[in-house]
């Protein structure tokens, strides 16, 4: 069991972990997603100590690892880390490069360790490769002979920090179906993945990291399919968001339209769904609120790049809206004629009480 | 139309050429019989002498070359590079035995004593008082008129010095600083040295109860030798000036003698036959007989080849030892540094400063004459611990370069499966860095090689300056130096060789033996 308290890292230009505790029972396989800079990696660092973290403790099978006293060396004997890199040793053969560490640190005969290292490419599938220099492979089967290598001092905590983005696309597969066999093995796993139906297909448990730590922490129908967290759905629905702000002082109607003209181009939104978010825009924001209301309406455009789908999203304080007084409108009926559902909502709760929603997809 | 151009430019070429060749046999023919004459030439003098001073004073038009040794003047001027050169009229008279082509010209231009020299020290003053009332015995029963006509006059038996190797200690050992180049006061004769200054210290040893040490070292050395006591006093041809007197002692004067001019009279050749432009000579004159004639004057005669023996072996000693051990210098500081250690990283950055920012030549002499003035330590010690740490220094450098061509990933792999951070350095990021390092390590070593050349300044006699020794003997410019290039490129082969089989060896993919797999049984 790892047991993470309070852990902080901080670099002298950022910080990627603030303030992290959880704890990682025996036999997770945990999947960490989230956007590039919020700390995947340095997470399992830490946990490592690769990196030393700025504050904070971290426990394996209750013994403090970030004590000094403790000797790391011995505690990295039951963990094993993959490499985006590979890392392969390469003034040593594959056989080589998996049975060092066995015979210098666990002692074991060098039979045993070669008969195991054997075993061990032999499930990898590259036992021919025995003989070969590592510059001679290619990076799908340095990365198979790396897990080899890990699994060679049979550790109980496996690291692998994302194991295919160094690969050629070709490559993933093999290297993903290793992976997907140890998952199956009952150890420990951590994997700092890009490939989401890859994550989500091995593992128990996910973590979604944003904002300096664990942001949403669940089972993968959790994080994938119902996720609580804004940040979350937008993540796993690969959601591209526009913020605007309408009918301040500085407001101006031109260069918002062009500004979601160019948020499209850049993700790519279809031409006709371009014209509908900047039509719903217009008719909804522009021509029913802003002359109705004297208010800050925000705006919130979201497209989902796997979904195809848009959906504009207008919060304005102040009291309840009557929906029905516009429903008449030439804007309003125009709305509806391109738009899969409109909503109004009135939480007084909230600090922007009113909501509308408008859902469009790509048809 | 190119090749016009081409015509046009070798013509042009060959018309200069001419025109040079022309005006210097004219100004070569040219008799001169007075200094006027000279007033505007080129003079080539002895670094580290009074002669170029006296040449500036009388003539300050003139140009004024400085040459290391005897010798390349009398080349410079027999080639025309030189016109004339101002020179010790002692050391003139026993050029002119084998040199008859040299001839003076005009009277002695200043009047001087050759003393020797002994430090401003009590033990200094001591020693000059007693050595110069000997002196003043020798010229009162007419020893040192005896001494003049034997060492400048034509019987080559009559120039012997007494076994003063094996002298009795009875009194102490004195040691005496000479630049055995210096014919014939101080000079290698049957691989000793001889010489008019030796031998009267020789006698005063003798006398005396002195044990008598010889260290050689070149001219310049001698007087920073005397300056910081490095020796008890030094003498050979010596002149006594006010500018030397103020930082050094002088006894009693042991010649008078003069500077003067002389010029190479091109009617005559070296041996007194008359120069008919031909090769005249009846000897054989082929360029195979030539060589063989210089091949026997620089190695045969007088069992010379013992003494390139000896510079090879101590040329060795230094290059070897020095690379051992700088080696060894640079690995144990790389260690120490290579955690970031701040004491030892600040300690490091300065001495490598100073060490790789001198000019070898200065931190030998810094290391002779000051760090290790008051030591009695031999100059090929000094030698060893001078390029020890210029090559630590750069084998520090070149470490430091292939352990950071490791990829940092090879230790976090390593970290990762439980290595201690030395066992990773030992087998996992030096095995991988030498290959880096080895081939730029090959290089270091020929350098250190070629730079032990300078120990000559300390008083070692290395290949180099036995070659300069041989040279100020046989007055033969360029046979001893081909000689010696010809010996460091056959040490330097060897060397080659030798690191070569080192690079075979850390090159992991040519290696033979598989420590992990040996007594395994393998699948194939």
């Amino acid at each position: 069991m790892i047991k993470i308290e309070h852990m902080k890292k901080e670099y002298s230009n950022a910080t990627p972990l603030k303030d992290v505790s959880a704890v990682i029972n025996d036999g997770d396989v945990i999947s960490i997603i989230g956007p590039s800079g919020t700390g995947k990696s340095t997470l399992m660092r830490c946990i490592s100590q690769l990196e030393k973290p700025t504050a904070g403790k971290v426990f394996i099978d209750d013994v403090e690892i970030t004590d000094p006293k403790n000797n790391i060396d011995q505690i990295r004997l039951k963990m094993g880390m993959v490499f985006q890199s590979f890392n392969l040793f390469g003034h040593l053969t594959v056989i080589e490069n998996i049975m060092m560490a066995p015979v210098d640190l666990l002692k074991q005969p060098k039979q045993e360790a070669y008969n195991n290292a054997m075993r061990l490419l032999r499930m990898v599938g590259l036992a021919g490769k025995a003989d070969n220099y590592p510059d001679e492979l290619s990076g799908g089967q340095k990365q198979r002979i790396a897990i080899a290598r890990t699994l060679a001092m049979d550790p109980d905590i496996i690291f692998l920090d994302e194991p295919t983005s160094a690969l050629d696309p070709t490559m993933v597969g093999e290297v993903q179906s290793v992976i997907r066999d140890l998952a199956e093995t009952g150890k420990t796993m951590m994997i700092v993945t890009h490939e989401m139906a890859f994550a989500r297909s091995i593992c128990n448990r996910v973590f979604y990291m944003d904002e300096g730590g664990i942001y949403e922490d669940g089972t993968p129908d959790q994080i994938f399919e119902h996720p609580l967290k804004d940040k979350t759905r937008q993540f796993v629905q690969r959601l591209k968001v526009l913020e605007l702000k309408a009918g301040t002082k500085e407001y101006d109607f031109r260069s918002v339209v062009s500004e979601i003209e160019q948020y499209c181009r850049r993700n790519q939104v279809d031409i006709r769904l371009t014209y509908y978010i900047q039509l719903a825009y217009e008719e909804l924001v522009q021509q029913l609120l802003i002359s109705r209301l004297n208010t800050q309406v925000d705006v919130i455009i979201e497209y989902s790049t796997v979904e195809k789908r848009a959906v504009v999203t207008a919060k304005w304080n102040g009291p309840k809206f009557d929906i029905d007084s516009i429903s008449d409108e030439p804007s309003f009926i125009m709305i509806n004629g391109i738009s899969d559902n409109i909503s109004y909502e009135h939480k007084e709760s909230d600090e922007q009480a009113n909501q509308i929603v408008i859902e469009m997809s790509q048809k | 139309m190119r090749h016009t151009k081409i015509r046009y430019c070798f013509a042009l070429i060959a018309v200069i050429m001419t025109a040079m060749a022309f005006t210097q046999a004219v100004w070569a023919k040219a008799d001169v019989t007075s200094t006027d004459e000279l007033s505007e030439a080129t003079f080539a003098v002895q670094t580290g002498t009074t002669c170029g001073t006296d040449a500036e004073t009388h003539f300050p038009n003139a140009q004024i070359d400085y040459y290391n040794t005897l010798t390349d003047i009398l080349t410079v001027m027999r080639t025309g590079k030189a016109d004339a050169t101002v020179c010790d009229i002692g050391v003139l008279r026993f050029l002119q035995i084998d040199n008859k082509d040299i001839v003076t010209v005009g009277d002695i231009i200043e009047e001087i004593k050759l003393a020797p020299a002994f430090p401003k020290t009590a033990k200094g003053q001591a020693l000059c008082d007693e050595y110069s009332e000997f002196v003043r015995q020798l010229w009162d029963d007419g020893t040192m008129k005896e001494l003049d006509d034997a060492w400048f006059g034509d019987d080559e038996s009559k120039r012997q010095v007494i076994d003063y190797e094996n002298l009795p200690d009875t009194n102490g050992t004195l040691t005496m600083a000479v630049d055995a180049s210096i014919v014939p006061f101080a000079y290698v004769k049957d691989n000793r040295i001889v010489g008019y200054d030796v031998d009267v210290v020789a006698r005063f040893c003798k006398a005396k109860g002195y044990r008598l040490e010889i260290s050689n070292m070149s001219f310049d050395s001698i007087l920073a030798a005397v300056q910081t006591g490095k020796c008890d006093f030094a003498s050979c041809a010596i002149t006594v000036t006010e500018e030397r007197a103020e930082s050094m002692l002088f006894g009693e004067p042991v010649f008078t003698s003069g500077n003067i001019v002389a010029v190479i009279d091109h009617s005559i050749n070296p041996d007194g036959t008359p120069n008919t432009g031909e090769n005249q000579s009846d000897e054989d004159t082929s360029i195979w007989g030539s060589i063989r004639s210089s091949f026997e004057k620089t190695f045969i005669r007088d069992d010379r080849w013992k003494m390139f023996v000896m510079g090879v072996v101590n040329t060795l000693i230094i290059t070897l030892l020095s690379a051992l051990l700088g080696t060894l210098l640079g690995y144990l500081v790389f260690m120490m540094c290579r955690k970031g250690n701040r004491a030892a990283n600040g300690i490091t950055r300065i001495v490598m400063f100073l060490v790789q920012g001198m000019p070898m030549v200065v931190l030998l002499m810094v290391l002779y004459y000051i760090v290790f003035g008051q030591l009695k330590i031999s100059g090929l010690a000094v030698a060893v611990i001078g390029f020890t740490l210029t090559f630590g220094s750069s084998v520090y450098s070149l470490l430091g370069v292939g352990v950071g061509a490791v990829d940092k990933g090879q230790y976090e792999a390593a970290y990762m499966l439980g290595y201690s951070d030395r066992r990773i350095f030992y087998k996992i990021i030096l095995p991988q860095a030498l290959p880096h390092i080895v081939p730029s390590f090959k290089g270091e070593v020929i350098s250190l090689i070629k730079a032990t050349s300078i120990v000559g300044y300390i008083a070692v006699q290395d290949l180099t300056k036995i070659g300069d020794l041989i040279r100020s003997r046989t007055y033969e410019a360029f046979f001893p130096l081909i000689a010696v290039t010809v010996i460091y490129f056959l040490l330097e082969g060897i060397l080659r060789f030798g690191i070569g089989r080192i690079e075979l060896n850390v090159d992991s993919k040519r290696r033979k033996t598989r420590k992990l797999l040996k007594g395994v049984k393998t699948d194939d």
